[in-house]
Protein backbone atom coordinates (compact mmCIF):
# COMPACT_ATOMS: atom_id res chain seq x y z
CA UNK A 1 0.00 0.00 0.00
CA UNK A 2 1.65 3.57 -1.16
CA UNK A 3 2.28 5.54 2.24
CA UNK A 4 0.07 8.21 1.06
CA UNK A 5 -2.86 6.24 0.64
CA UNK A 6 -2.53 4.46 4.09
CA UNK A 7 -2.11 8.10 5.56
CA UNK A 8 -4.93 9.33 4.18
CA UNK A 9 -7.31 6.45 5.13
CA UNK A 10 -5.93 7.08 8.59
CA UNK A 11 -6.75 10.35 9.20
CA UNK A 12 -10.42 9.87 8.16
CA UNK A 13 -10.81 7.04 10.93
CA UNK A 14 -9.09 8.91 13.25
CA UNK A 15 -10.42 12.58 12.44
CA UNK A 16 -13.54 12.46 15.96
CA UNK A 17 -13.15 9.04 16.78
CA UNK A 18 -14.69 7.97 13.01
CA UNK A 19 -13.07 4.29 13.93
CA UNK A 20 -14.68 4.33 17.13
CA UNK A 21 -18.35 5.74 16.09
CA UNK A 22 -18.65 3.55 12.92
CA UNK A 23 -17.74 0.43 15.30
CA UNK A 24 -20.33 1.01 17.95
CA UNK A 25 -22.97 2.01 15.41
CA UNK A 26 -22.37 -1.50 13.70
CA UNK A 27 -22.47 -3.12 17.21
CA UNK A 28 -25.32 -1.51 18.29
CA UNK A 29 -27.23 -2.11 14.68
CA UNK A 30 -26.85 -5.77 14.68
CA UNK A 31 -27.88 -6.43 18.35
CA UNK A 32 -31.46 -4.50 17.36
CA UNK A 33 -32.08 -5.88 14.11
CA UNK A 34 -32.06 -9.57 16.27
CA UNK A 35 -28.46 -10.10 14.07
CA UNK A 36 -26.74 -11.53 16.65
CA UNK A 37 -29.30 -13.69 18.05
CA UNK A 38 -30.09 -15.43 14.66
CA UNK A 39 -25.77 -15.55 14.08
CA UNK A 40 -25.87 -17.23 18.08
CA UNK A 41 -28.40 -20.09 16.64
CA UNK A 42 -27.01 -20.26 13.99
CA UNK A 43 -23.43 -21.25 15.38
CA UNK A 44 -25.43 -23.69 18.19
CA UNK A 45 -27.17 -25.20 15.29
CA UNK A 46 -23.70 -25.84 13.03
CA UNK A 47 -22.06 -27.24 16.79
CA UNK A 48 -24.76 -29.87 17.43
CA UNK A 49 -24.87 -31.05 13.81
CA UNK A 50 -20.76 -31.73 13.82
CA UNK A 51 -21.70 -34.56 16.33
CA UNK A 52 -18.58 -35.28 18.64
CA UNK A 53 -16.15 -33.81 17.32
CA UNK A 54 -16.34 -29.85 18.43
CA UNK A 55 -15.47 -27.24 15.36
CA UNK A 56 -12.86 -24.89 16.16
CA UNK A 57 -13.75 -21.03 16.05
CA UNK A 58 -11.91 -20.84 12.86
CA UNK A 59 -13.71 -23.31 11.32
CA UNK A 60 -17.15 -21.74 12.21
CA UNK A 61 -16.08 -18.72 11.57
CA UNK A 62 -15.64 -20.01 8.23
CA UNK A 63 -19.25 -21.81 7.29
CA UNK A 64 -21.18 -19.38 9.73
CA UNK A 65 -19.58 -15.90 7.69
CA UNK A 66 -21.53 -16.24 4.34
CA UNK A 67 -24.71 -17.22 6.02
CA UNK A 68 -24.13 -14.27 8.62
CA UNK A 69 -23.19 -11.51 5.71
CA UNK A 70 -26.41 -12.63 3.68
CA UNK A 71 -28.50 -11.97 7.32
CA UNK A 72 -27.76 -8.50 7.63
CA UNK A 73 -30.56 -6.89 6.89
CA UNK A 74 -31.06 -4.31 3.64
CA UNK A 75 -32.09 -1.80 6.55
CA UNK A 76 -28.99 -1.65 8.50
CA UNK A 77 -26.87 -1.75 5.38
CA UNK A 78 -28.31 1.29 3.60
CA UNK A 79 -27.72 3.52 6.62
CA UNK A 80 -24.29 2.42 7.05
CA UNK A 81 -23.83 3.08 3.76
CA UNK A 82 -25.30 6.55 4.63
CA UNK A 83 -23.49 7.53 7.27
CA UNK A 84 -19.91 6.41 5.80
CA UNK A 85 -20.99 7.96 2.44
CA UNK A 86 -21.74 11.12 5.04
CA UNK A 87 -18.79 11.34 6.90
CA UNK A 88 -16.80 11.11 4.15
CA UNK A 89 -17.93 13.46 2.46
CA UNK A 90 -17.83 16.21 5.54
CA UNK A 91 -14.33 14.98 6.53
CA UNK A 92 -12.98 15.89 2.80
CA UNK A 93 -14.78 19.72 3.34
CA UNK A 94 -13.93 19.80 7.32
CA UNK A 95 -11.22 17.47 8.22
CA UNK A 96 -8.20 18.27 6.06
CA UNK A 97 -9.14 21.96 6.58
CA UNK A 98 -8.57 21.29 10.50
CA UNK A 99 -5.53 19.67 9.89
CA UNK A 100 -3.71 22.17 7.65
CA UNK A 101 -3.93 24.41 10.63
CA UNK A 102 -1.84 22.38 13.15
CA UNK B 1 -15.90 -21.05 39.29
CA UNK B 2 -12.83 -19.98 37.29
CA UNK B 3 -11.96 -21.22 33.45
CA UNK B 4 -8.28 -22.28 32.93
CA UNK B 5 -6.48 -22.16 29.14
CA UNK B 6 -4.80 -24.59 27.59
CA UNK B 7 -1.36 -26.09 29.20
CA UNK B 8 0.41 -24.11 26.60
CA UNK B 9 -1.02 -20.97 28.41
CA UNK B 10 -0.10 -21.82 32.07
CA UNK B 11 3.67 -22.09 30.81
CA UNK B 12 3.27 -18.23 28.91
CA UNK B 13 1.80 -17.41 32.24
CA UNK B 14 4.36 -18.21 34.12
CA UNK B 15 6.73 -15.89 32.78
CA UNK B 16 5.15 -12.62 34.27
CA UNK B 17 6.49 -10.96 31.88
CA UNK B 18 4.39 -12.26 29.21
CA UNK B 19 1.08 -11.15 30.32
CA UNK B 20 2.47 -7.42 31.23
CA UNK B 21 3.13 -8.25 27.35
CA UNK B 22 -0.52 -9.38 26.81
CA UNK B 23 -1.70 -6.13 28.64
CA UNK B 24 -0.37 -3.98 27.65
CA UNK B 25 -0.94 -5.16 23.47
CA UNK B 26 -5.05 -5.41 24.77
CA UNK B 27 -5.25 -1.38 25.92
CA UNK B 28 -3.43 0.36 23.08
CA UNK B 29 -4.77 -1.87 19.80
CA UNK B 30 -8.49 -3.48 21.59
CA UNK B 31 -9.37 -0.89 24.06
CA UNK B 32 -7.10 2.13 22.30
CA UNK B 33 -6.97 3.97 25.69
CA UNK B 34 -5.39 3.48 29.48
CA UNK B 35 -5.83 5.58 32.70
CA UNK B 36 -2.54 5.11 35.14
CA UNK B 37 -4.12 4.95 38.44
CA UNK B 38 -1.31 6.09 40.14
CA UNK B 39 -0.57 9.44 38.45
CA UNK B 40 -3.88 9.88 36.99
CA UNK B 41 -2.59 10.45 33.85
CA UNK B 42 -4.69 9.57 30.93
CA UNK B 43 -3.36 7.94 27.71
CA UNK B 44 -4.52 8.03 24.65
CA UNK B 45 -3.81 5.46 22.00
CA UNK B 46 -6.09 5.89 19.02
CA UNK B 47 -3.66 7.17 16.84
CA UNK B 48 -1.64 4.64 17.36
CA UNK B 49 -4.41 1.94 17.07
CA UNK B 50 -5.07 3.34 13.62
CA UNK B 51 -1.89 3.69 12.33
CA UNK B 52 -0.99 0.02 13.07
CA UNK B 53 -4.05 -2.06 12.69
CA UNK B 54 -3.41 -3.49 9.15
CA UNK B 55 -2.23 -6.75 8.11
CA UNK B 56 1.78 -6.97 7.65
CA UNK B 57 0.90 -9.20 4.46
CA UNK B 58 -2.42 -8.40 2.80
CA UNK B 59 -2.26 -4.68 3.97
CA UNK B 60 -5.70 -4.58 4.70
CA UNK B 61 -7.71 -3.88 7.94
CA UNK B 62 -9.66 -7.06 8.41
CA UNK B 63 -11.53 -8.97 9.19
CA UNK B 64 -10.52 -10.54 12.66
CA UNK B 65 -7.13 -8.55 12.71
CA UNK B 66 -4.98 -9.67 15.36
CA UNK B 67 -1.54 -8.95 17.40
CA UNK B 68 1.20 -11.53 17.51
CA UNK B 69 2.29 -11.54 20.99
CA UNK B 70 5.29 -12.75 20.70
CA UNK B 71 6.88 -10.90 17.99
CA UNK B 72 5.66 -7.24 15.91
CA UNK B 73 3.17 -8.42 13.63
CA UNK B 74 -0.25 -7.83 12.74
CA UNK B 75 -2.52 -9.97 10.57
CA UNK B 76 -6.01 -10.68 9.50
CA UNK B 77 -7.52 -13.88 9.55
CA UNK B 78 -5.49 -15.73 7.14
CA UNK B 79 -2.39 -14.14 7.24
CA UNK B 80 -2.13 -13.95 11.25
CA UNK B 81 -2.44 -18.40 11.00
CA UNK B 82 -0.10 -18.10 8.19
CA UNK B 83 2.52 -16.37 10.27
CA UNK B 84 1.93 -18.00 13.51
CA UNK B 85 2.56 -21.11 11.85
CA UNK B 86 5.36 -20.40 10.06
CA UNK B 87 7.34 -18.80 12.80
CA UNK B 88 6.16 -20.72 15.25
CA UNK B 89 4.52 -18.06 17.45
CA UNK B 90 2.66 -19.49 20.09
CA UNK B 91 -0.36 -16.76 20.70
CA UNK B 92 -2.10 -13.95 18.69
CA UNK B 93 -4.49 -11.62 19.93
CA UNK B 94 -7.69 -11.05 18.06
CA UNK B 95 -8.22 -7.11 18.20
CA UNK B 96 -11.80 -6.08 18.31
CA UNK B 97 -12.90 -8.35 21.70
CA UNK B 98 -9.20 -9.30 22.79
CA UNK B 99 -9.81 -13.03 22.45
CA UNK B 100 -6.61 -14.81 22.76
CA UNK B 101 -5.85 -17.77 20.27
CA UNK B 102 -3.00 -20.52 20.94
CA UNK B 103 -0.93 -21.67 17.86
CA UNK B 104 -0.77 -25.54 19.45
CA UNK B 105 -4.28 -25.62 19.90
CA UNK B 106 -5.57 -24.54 16.78
CA UNK B 107 -8.07 -22.23 18.34
CA UNK B 108 -9.21 -19.46 21.05
CA UNK B 109 -8.64 -20.32 24.93
CA UNK B 110 -10.68 -18.94 28.08
CA UNK B 111 -8.63 -17.94 31.22
CA UNK B 112 -9.67 -16.26 33.73
CA UNK B 113 -6.72 -14.20 33.75
CA UNK B 114 -7.49 -12.87 30.40
CA UNK B 115 -10.99 -11.94 31.33
CA UNK B 116 -8.96 -10.17 34.40
CA UNK B 117 -7.21 -8.13 31.95
CA UNK B 118 -10.38 -7.70 29.77
CA UNK B 119 -12.03 -6.13 32.86
CA UNK B 120 -8.88 -3.75 34.09
CA UNK B 121 -8.50 -2.76 30.68
CA UNK B 122 -11.88 -1.47 29.51
CA UNK B 123 -12.48 -0.04 33.45
CA UNK B 124 -9.90 2.01 32.24
CA UNK B 125 -10.93 3.16 29.04
CA UNK B 126 -11.88 6.57 28.61
CA UNK B 127 -14.82 5.58 26.59
CA UNK B 128 -17.24 2.51 26.91
CA UNK B 129 -16.77 -0.02 24.76
CA UNK B 130 -20.49 -2.38 24.72
CA UNK B 131 -18.11 -5.17 23.11
CA UNK B 132 -15.48 -5.34 25.56
CA UNK B 133 -18.57 -6.28 28.37
CA UNK B 134 -20.13 -8.97 26.04
CA UNK B 135 -16.72 -11.37 25.63
CA UNK B 136 -16.83 -12.28 29.55
CA UNK B 137 -17.74 -15.10 31.29
CA UNK B 138 -20.63 -14.75 33.69
CA UNK B 139 -20.47 -16.13 36.93
CA UNK B 140 -23.47 -15.94 38.66
CA UNK B 141 -24.24 -14.72 42.15
CA UNK B 142 -25.55 -16.80 44.81
CA UNK B 143 -28.88 -14.95 44.19
CA UNK B 144 -28.94 -15.22 40.62
CA UNK B 145 -28.27 -19.13 41.33
CA UNK B 146 -31.02 -19.66 43.25
CA UNK B 147 -33.10 -17.75 40.63
CA UNK B 148 -32.22 -19.70 37.66
CA UNK B 149 -32.81 -23.06 39.97
CA UNK B 150 -36.29 -21.94 40.79
CA UNK B 151 -36.92 -20.80 37.22
CA UNK B 152 -36.09 -23.42 34.46
CA UNK B 153 -38.87 -22.52 31.99
CA UNK B 154 -36.59 -20.91 29.20
CA UNK B 155 -39.10 -18.57 26.90
CA UNK B 156 -37.65 -18.01 23.73
CA UNK B 157 -38.25 -14.92 21.87
CA UNK B 158 -39.21 -15.68 18.67
CA UNK B 159 -41.14 -13.74 15.26
CA UNK B 160 -44.67 -15.79 16.30
CA UNK B 161 -44.37 -14.73 20.18
CA UNK B 162 -47.05 -13.27 21.59
CA UNK B 163 -45.81 -11.89 24.74
CA UNK B 164 -46.40 -8.39 25.48
CA UNK B 165 -49.39 -8.48 23.40
CA UNK B 166 -52.57 -8.06 25.63
CA UNK B 167 -56.01 -6.85 24.64
CA UNK B 168 -57.74 -4.55 27.38
CA UNK B 169 -61.06 -4.48 28.28
CA UNK B 170 -63.11 -1.99 27.84
CA UNK B 171 -64.84 -0.95 30.26
CA UNK B 172 -67.47 1.91 30.41
CA UNK B 173 -65.67 3.46 27.94
CA UNK B 174 -62.05 3.78 28.43
CA UNK B 175 -60.35 3.11 25.26
CA UNK B 176 -58.87 6.28 25.50
CA UNK B 177 -57.08 4.98 29.06
CA UNK B 178 -56.40 1.83 26.94
CA UNK B 179 -54.64 3.30 24.03
CA UNK B 180 -51.94 5.31 25.89
CA UNK B 181 -51.53 2.27 28.23
CA UNK B 182 -50.66 0.43 25.08
CA UNK B 183 -48.43 2.81 24.01
CA UNK B 184 -46.80 3.17 27.66
CA UNK B 185 -46.35 -0.90 27.60
CA UNK B 186 -44.26 -0.58 24.16
CA UNK B 187 -42.61 2.36 24.76
CA UNK B 188 -38.78 0.79 24.76
CA UNK B 189 -37.16 2.87 28.26
CA UNK B 190 -39.86 2.37 29.93
CA UNK B 191 -40.83 -1.33 29.75
CA UNK B 192 -36.80 -1.86 30.22
CA UNK B 193 -37.07 0.24 33.40
CA UNK B 194 -40.46 -1.39 35.03
CA UNK B 195 -39.80 -4.72 34.00
CA UNK B 196 -36.10 -4.59 35.53
CA UNK B 197 -38.53 -3.41 39.09
CA UNK B 198 -36.52 -0.34 39.31
CA UNK B 199 -39.20 1.31 41.32
CA UNK B 200 -38.33 1.50 44.91
CA UNK B 201 -41.34 2.93 46.52
CA UNK B 202 -41.15 5.06 49.89
CA UNK B 203 -44.78 5.70 49.69
CA UNK B 204 -47.69 3.89 50.31
CA UNK B 205 -47.71 1.41 47.13
CA UNK B 206 -52.06 1.66 47.16
CA UNK B 207 -51.93 5.60 46.01
CA UNK B 208 -48.23 5.11 44.30
CA UNK B 209 -49.31 5.40 40.30
CA UNK B 210 -45.56 4.12 39.74
CA UNK B 211 -46.69 0.88 41.58
CA UNK B 212 -49.88 0.41 39.86
CA UNK B 213 -47.81 0.73 36.11
CA UNK B 214 -45.60 -1.66 37.88
CA UNK B 215 -48.20 -4.11 38.20
CA UNK B 216 -49.88 -3.50 34.83
CA UNK B 217 -46.47 -4.37 33.25
CA UNK B 218 -45.68 -7.55 34.95
CA UNK B 219 -49.35 -8.49 34.51
CA UNK B 220 -48.85 -7.17 30.74
CA UNK B 221 -45.92 -9.55 30.27
CA UNK B 222 -46.43 -12.35 32.10
CA UNK B 223 -47.36 -14.90 29.03
CA UNK B 224 -51.40 -15.10 29.34
CA UNK B 225 -53.58 -14.14 26.62
CA UNK B 226 -57.26 -12.82 27.83
CA UNK B 227 -57.49 -9.33 28.13
CA UNK B 228 -56.65 -7.26 31.17
CA UNK B 229 -59.45 -5.17 32.91
CA UNK B 230 -57.15 -2.34 34.47
CA UNK B 231 -59.55 -2.02 37.45
CA UNK B 232 -56.63 -0.65 39.75
CA UNK B 233 -55.27 1.87 37.62
CA UNK B 234 -58.99 2.97 36.17
CA UNK B 235 -59.97 3.30 40.45
CA UNK B 236 -56.44 5.00 41.08
CA UNK B 237 -57.35 7.47 37.67
CA UNK B 238 -61.28 7.74 39.22
CA UNK B 239 -60.14 8.48 42.53
CA UNK B 240 -57.06 10.74 41.88
CA UNK B 241 -57.70 12.39 38.55
CA UNK B 242 -61.33 12.48 38.20
CA UNK B 243 -61.47 15.57 35.41
CA UNK B 244 -59.82 13.09 33.26
CA UNK B 245 -61.89 9.51 34.05
CA UNK B 246 -65.28 10.38 34.50
CA UNK B 247 -68.12 8.24 32.61
CA UNK B 248 -67.60 9.91 29.65
CA UNK B 249 -64.99 10.05 27.07
CA UNK B 250 -62.04 11.42 27.01
CA UNK B 251 -59.12 13.12 25.27
CA UNK B 252 -56.31 10.13 24.89
CA UNK B 253 -53.80 13.61 25.03
CA UNK B 254 -54.66 14.77 28.19
CA UNK B 255 -54.75 11.51 29.89
CA UNK B 256 -51.29 10.53 28.56
CA UNK B 257 -50.24 14.18 29.44
CA UNK B 258 -51.95 14.07 33.05
CA UNK B 259 -50.41 10.49 33.80
CA UNK B 260 -47.15 11.78 33.00
CA UNK B 261 -47.75 13.93 35.46
CA UNK B 262 -48.52 11.90 38.44
CA UNK B 263 -45.90 9.21 37.53
CA UNK B 264 -43.11 12.08 37.98
CA UNK B 265 -45.04 12.97 41.15
CA UNK B 266 -44.60 9.37 42.49
CA UNK B 267 -41.51 8.33 40.96
CA UNK B 268 -39.90 11.95 42.38
CA UNK B 269 -40.90 10.75 45.92
CA UNK B 270 -39.86 7.95 45.93
CA UNK B 271 -36.22 9.33 44.93
CA UNK B 272 -36.27 11.98 47.37
CA UNK B 273 -37.65 14.64 45.86
CA UNK B 274 -39.41 17.63 47.34
CA UNK B 275 -40.27 19.39 44.00
CA UNK B 276 -43.18 18.49 42.70
CA UNK B 277 -43.22 20.65 40.46
CA UNK B 278 -45.09 18.91 36.86
CA UNK B 279 -42.41 20.27 34.62
CA UNK B 280 -38.71 20.55 36.16
CA UNK B 281 -35.42 20.34 34.29
CA UNK B 282 -33.46 18.46 36.66
CA UNK B 283 -35.94 16.20 38.03
CA UNK B 284 -34.25 12.65 37.66
CA UNK B 285 -37.51 10.33 37.55
CA UNK B 286 -37.78 7.54 34.39
CA UNK B 287 -40.84 10.15 33.46
CA UNK B 288 -38.25 12.82 33.22
CA UNK B 289 -35.51 10.69 31.61
CA UNK B 290 -37.31 9.62 28.40
CA UNK B 291 -39.94 11.96 28.15
CA UNK B 292 -38.17 15.93 28.97
CA UNK B 293 -36.35 17.84 26.07
CA UNK B 294 -35.83 21.85 26.12
CA UNK B 295 -37.56 24.49 23.90
CA UNK B 296 -35.50 27.54 23.13
CA UNK B 297 -37.48 30.60 21.77
CA UNK B 298 -35.85 33.36 20.03
CA UNK B 299 -36.94 36.55 20.42
CA UNK B 300 -35.52 38.75 17.75
CA UNK B 301 -36.00 42.97 17.62
CA UNK B 302 -36.54 44.09 13.66
CA UNK B 303 -34.76 47.31 14.40
CA UNK B 304 -31.53 46.36 16.15
CA UNK B 305 -31.34 42.52 15.45
CA UNK B 306 -31.09 42.10 19.12
CA UNK B 307 -31.65 38.20 20.26
CA UNK B 308 -33.23 37.41 23.39
CA UNK B 309 -33.65 34.01 24.31
CA UNK B 310 -35.39 31.77 26.75
CA UNK B 311 -35.58 27.87 27.23
CA UNK B 312 -38.09 25.74 28.60
CA UNK B 313 -38.70 22.28 29.25
CA UNK B 314 -41.18 20.46 27.03
CA UNK B 315 -43.09 17.24 27.25
CA UNK B 316 -44.62 16.80 23.92
CA UNK B 317 -45.18 18.97 20.91
CA UNK B 318 -48.73 20.27 20.04
CA UNK B 319 -48.35 20.82 16.39
CA UNK B 320 -50.89 23.13 14.96
CA UNK B 321 -52.70 21.92 11.38
CA UNK B 322 -52.07 24.63 8.87
CA UNK B 323 -53.29 25.06 5.59
CA UNK B 324 -50.46 23.91 3.55
CA UNK B 325 -48.61 21.56 5.84
CA UNK B 326 -49.24 18.08 5.03
CA UNK B 327 -46.82 16.47 6.33
CA UNK B 328 -45.12 15.99 9.82
CA UNK B 329 -42.32 17.46 8.53
CA UNK B 330 -44.33 20.46 7.36
CA UNK B 331 -45.80 20.90 10.65
CA UNK B 332 -42.89 20.92 12.56
CA UNK B 333 -41.29 23.55 9.98
CA UNK B 334 -44.15 25.93 10.74
CA UNK B 335 -43.82 25.10 14.42
CA UNK B 336 -40.12 26.13 14.18
CA UNK B 337 -40.85 29.13 11.66
CA UNK B 338 -39.94 32.55 12.67
CA UNK B 339 -43.20 34.95 13.29
CA UNK B 340 -44.08 38.45 12.85
CA UNK B 341 -45.59 39.28 16.49
CA UNK B 342 -48.68 41.36 16.51
CA UNK B 343 -48.13 43.29 19.51
CA UNK B 344 -44.94 45.50 20.24
CA UNK B 345 -42.61 43.54 22.59
CA UNK B 346 -39.85 45.88 25.04
CA UNK B 347 -36.09 45.05 23.01
CA UNK B 348 -33.51 45.10 26.14
CA UNK B 349 -30.84 46.82 24.00
CA UNK B 350 -33.10 49.31 22.35
CA UNK B 351 -34.94 49.84 25.62
CA UNK B 352 -37.63 50.63 23.43
CA UNK B 353 -40.52 49.12 22.43
CA UNK B 354 -40.05 47.22 19.06
CA UNK B 355 -41.65 44.80 16.46
CA UNK B 356 -40.60 41.64 16.99
CA UNK B 357 -40.13 37.88 15.49
CA UNK B 358 -40.31 34.93 17.78
CA UNK B 359 -39.37 31.59 16.49
CA UNK B 360 -38.80 28.28 18.43
CA UNK B 361 -35.94 25.73 18.06
CA UNK B 362 -35.22 22.71 19.74
CA UNK B 363 -32.53 23.04 22.02
CA UNK B 364 -32.57 19.36 23.28
CA UNK B 365 -34.54 16.29 22.09
CA UNK B 366 -36.30 13.69 25.01
CA UNK B 367 -35.86 10.43 23.96
CA UNK B 368 -39.00 9.31 23.21
CA UNK B 369 -40.38 12.56 21.39
CA UNK B 370 -44.30 13.00 20.96
CA UNK B 371 -46.58 14.78 18.52
CA UNK B 372 -49.78 15.34 19.06
CA UNK B 373 -51.37 16.96 16.13
CA UNK B 374 -54.04 19.06 17.07
CA UNK B 375 -57.08 17.75 15.57
CA UNK B 376 -59.73 19.23 17.90
CA UNK B 377 -60.63 22.70 17.65
CA UNK B 378 -62.12 24.55 20.37
CA UNK B 379 -64.39 26.75 18.18
CA UNK B 380 -68.09 28.21 18.71
CA UNK B 381 -69.15 25.26 16.99
CA UNK B 382 -67.74 22.98 19.70
CA UNK B 383 -65.08 20.77 19.81
CA UNK B 384 -64.79 20.04 16.03
CA UNK B 385 -62.09 17.31 14.53
CA UNK B 386 -59.70 18.74 11.31
CA UNK B 387 -59.62 15.06 9.67
CA UNK B 388 -56.44 16.20 6.73
CA UNK B 389 -54.21 13.51 6.47
CA UNK B 390 -50.73 14.33 7.85
CA UNK B 391 -48.20 12.38 6.02
CA UNK B 392 -45.55 10.62 8.71
CA UNK B 393 -42.66 8.46 8.18
CA UNK B 394 -41.42 5.52 9.77
CA UNK B 395 -37.74 7.02 10.62
CA UNK B 396 -37.60 10.89 11.51
CA UNK B 397 -34.66 13.28 11.44
CA UNK B 398 -35.34 16.04 13.89
CA UNK B 399 -31.66 17.95 12.73
CA UNK B 400 -33.53 20.69 11.39
CA UNK B 401 -35.32 22.09 14.16
CA UNK B 402 -32.86 21.97 16.21
CA UNK B 403 -31.43 25.51 17.99
CA UNK B 404 -27.89 24.78 16.88
CA UNK B 405 -27.59 23.24 13.04
CA UNK B 406 -24.53 21.21 13.74
CA UNK B 407 -24.48 21.42 9.57
CA UNK B 408 -20.84 21.44 9.45
CA UNK B 409 -19.43 18.73 11.88
CA UNK B 410 -17.91 16.12 9.89
CA UNK B 411 -20.45 13.48 11.67
CA UNK B 412 -24.39 13.34 11.23
CA UNK B 413 -26.02 14.72 14.64
CA UNK B 414 -27.59 11.38 15.34
CA UNK B 415 -31.49 12.33 15.81
CA UNK B 416 -32.51 10.30 14.12
CA UNK B 417 -35.98 8.96 15.81
CA UNK B 418 -38.38 5.70 14.55
CA UNK B 419 -41.78 5.30 14.99
CA UNK B 420 -43.13 3.25 17.48
CA UNK B 421 -46.55 4.07 18.35
CA UNK B 422 -49.84 6.30 17.09
CA UNK B 423 -52.63 6.75 18.53
CA UNK B 424 -55.80 7.22 16.59
CA UNK B 425 -59.11 8.64 17.19
CA UNK B 426 -62.33 7.70 14.92
CA UNK B 427 -65.51 9.80 15.16
CA UNK B 428 -66.08 13.76 14.92
CA UNK B 429 -65.08 15.35 18.44
CA UNK B 430 -62.91 14.43 21.11
CA UNK B 431 -65.31 13.64 23.55
CA UNK B 432 -67.30 10.96 21.58
CA UNK B 433 -66.00 8.41 19.36
CA UNK B 434 -63.79 5.81 19.62
CA UNK B 435 -59.46 5.90 20.46
CA UNK B 436 -57.16 2.81 18.55
CA UNK B 437 -53.98 2.36 19.26
CA UNK B 438 -50.83 1.10 17.08
CA UNK B 439 -47.81 -0.58 18.71
CA UNK B 440 -44.24 -1.94 17.43
CA UNK B 441 -43.52 -4.96 18.83
CA UNK B 442 -39.91 -6.64 18.60
CA UNK B 443 -37.99 -5.33 15.57
CA UNK B 444 -40.74 -4.31 12.65
CA UNK B 445 -43.95 -5.93 13.67
CA UNK B 446 -46.60 -3.87 14.16
CA UNK B 447 -50.42 -4.20 15.60
CA UNK B 448 -52.96 -2.87 16.02
CA UNK B 449 -54.61 -2.40 20.25
CA UNK B 450 -58.84 -2.05 19.85
CA UNK B 451 -59.10 -2.56 23.21
CA UNK B 452 -59.63 -6.34 24.06
CA UNK B 453 -58.95 -6.94 19.93
CA UNK B 454 -54.98 -7.30 18.91
CA UNK B 455 -54.50 -7.62 15.09
CA UNK B 456 -51.36 -7.87 13.25
CA UNK B 457 -51.15 -4.62 10.61
CA UNK B 458 -48.44 -4.15 8.10
CA UNK B 459 -46.43 -0.91 8.80
CA UNK B 460 -48.30 0.58 5.65
CA UNK B 461 -51.85 0.34 7.88
CA UNK B 462 -49.93 2.48 10.71
CA UNK B 463 -48.62 4.95 8.18
CA UNK B 464 -51.80 5.51 6.09
CA UNK B 465 -54.05 6.33 9.24
CA UNK B 466 -55.02 9.27 10.36
CA UNK B 467 -52.55 10.07 13.69
CA UNK B 468 -53.95 12.14 16.56
CA UNK B 469 -50.72 11.15 18.59
CA UNK B 470 -47.34 10.05 17.01
CA UNK B 471 -44.86 8.71 19.27
CA UNK B 472 -41.42 8.36 17.79
CA UNK B 473 -38.54 6.98 19.92
CA UNK B 474 -34.60 7.89 19.51
CA UNK B 475 -33.05 5.58 16.74
CA UNK B 476 -29.75 4.68 19.13
CA UNK B 477 -29.55 5.25 22.48
CA UNK B 478 -26.27 7.57 22.88
CA UNK B 479 -23.99 5.48 25.24
CA UNK B 480 -20.66 7.46 27.16
ZN1 LIG C 1 -3.95 -10.24 5.46
ZN1 LIG D 1 4.95 -13.37 15.51
ZN1 LIG E 1 -2.62 -24.21 23.59
ZN1 LIG F 1 -44.60 3.15 44.26
ZN1 LIG G 1 -39.79 13.82 37.20
ZN1 LIG H 1 -33.78 46.33 19.54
Amino acid sequence: MPQEYGDRVSLHLDVNNGLDSVTELVHTRLVESGWKDEVRLACRKAIVESGDRVPTVDELISTITPKARALIREKVKRELLYKIEHILMNLEKVGYKDLEDI
Amino acid sequence: MSTVGCEHFQEFKSNPNNLDTLRWVHSVFVVGSSKDKRTGLNYNYHQTKIMNSFCHTCNNRGPNLHACIDCVFFGCLPHIREHTKEEHHDFSLELTYGQVHCTKCGDYIYDSELDEINKTNRKRSDTFHRRLFECSTWNPTEEEKDLLTLYTQRVCITDKSQIGLRGLVNFRITCYMNSVVQVLMHTPLLRDYFLSERHFCKTDSESCLMCILSNVFQEFYNGDKVPLLLHKLLHFIWTHAPHVGGDVQQDAHEFFIETLGLLHKHCAESINHTSHAVVTNNCSCIIHESFTGSLQSDIVCQKCKGVSTTIEPIWDFALDLVPGALTLVECLKHFTKAELLDNFSMCESCGLPRQVTKQLSIKTLPTVVTFQLKRFKKSDEGHGKVATKIQFTEMLDMTPFMSTKKADSPFPSDNMYSLFAVINHQGETSYAGHYIAYVRQLKDHWYKCNDEVISRVGLDEVLFSEGYILFYHKHVLGYK
